[in-house]
């Protein structure tokens, strides 16, 4: 009697392959996010109670008042001014304080705005290398 | 006479790459993925400039009406009641790792109040690297 072999397939089964893979391609797509990974960066000076903060005299002070109106030094300005504005300033003294206070009710967007617009200065040739962002605690602490 | 029939195509689609290039794919996500911690919808502030903000930092985010949720940055964010928590929860934080990086995420149209308490309340735990999350500034959107 003629036996029958079966004959076992050496391959691997790879059919399912593409169809696992693309499982774990939704998973990924799915749980990933590109948004929010960017922003700007605050360096916090460090607290030291020994030295006042800067005379308000020798710096230039911008206020954003609730609404958005932005007042430098006592006069109003659009944010695309403020660079023109410091740039004398700053040739004279590099490392002049620039103060930026917001109005309690100003809006978050507004400083987020005006620090983005002192940042960019260096790219501009206008570098403000001293930025101050003080909170309100601290004006009156040492700002009576 | 025989008419001899045309030779039959295969109709098979060869699948033997689409393993390979679907494993190229989810190298790419894996590459890029982020769990993300926090899920809180804000509108961020709008930048020019913008930095890669550190991975595993921790997250303070407030929502426009003035909920705050924090997130060490591996765990997902949980809601807290006052700022008073903001400054306990990072000063836990930086007892563990002092160098932590802390991402504010914040709500453009926040009153600046809020922020001022938060920034405050990190300043106070001793945070060094405060990061503002921001989306990319439009040229349609841009400056006023």
């Amino acid at each position: 009697m003629k036996l029958e072999k079966k004959s076992v397939s050496d391959e691997i089964p790879t059919a399912s392959m593409a169809d696992i893979t693309f499982l774990l391609i939704i998973f990924f797509m799915v749980t990933n996010t590109f948004s929010a990974t960017r922003g700007l960066d605050f360096a916090i000076p460090k607290e030291d109670k020994s030295t006042p903060l800067v005379e308000r005299e020798e710096s230039v002070l911008i206020s954003i008042h609730a609404g958005g109106a932005i007042e430098v030094d006592g006069r109003s300005m659009r944010a695309d001014q403020i660079l023109e504005y410091l740039k004398p300033k700053l040739e004279r003294n590099a490392t002049k304080p620039v103060i930026i206070r917001p109005d309690p009710d100003a809006s978050y967007g507004d400083m987020v705005k005006v620090y983005d617009v002192l940042r960019e200065g260096k790219n501009k040739g206008v570098e403000v290398r001293n930025i101050n962002i003080p909170t309100q605690r601290e004006v009156d602490q040492f700002w009576y | 006479m025989k008419i001899p029939r045309p030779k039959t195509a295969g109709a098979v689609i060869p699948t033997a790459s689409m393993a390979d290039i679907v494993f190229l794919l989810i190298i790419f996500f894996v590459l890029t993925f982020n769990v993300e911690v926090d899920k809180t919808m804000v509108d961020l502030p709008r930048t020019n400039l913008r930095f890669e903000v550190p991975k595993k930092a921790a997250t303070v985010s407030i929502t426009d009406s003035g909920q705050m949720r924090v997130s060490d940055g591996e765990s997902a964010s949980t809601p807290v009641a006052s700022v008073q928590d903001v400054l306990s929860f990072a000063s836990e934080m930086l007892a563990t790792d002092p160098e932590k990086d802390f991402v504010l995420k914040a709500d453009r149209n926040v009153p600046y109040r809020e922020v001022d308490q938060v920034i405050d309340a990190l300043k106070q735990a001793k945070v060094t690297a405060v990061y503002l999350l921001s989306e990319q500034e439009t040229v349609e959107g841009g400056g006023q």
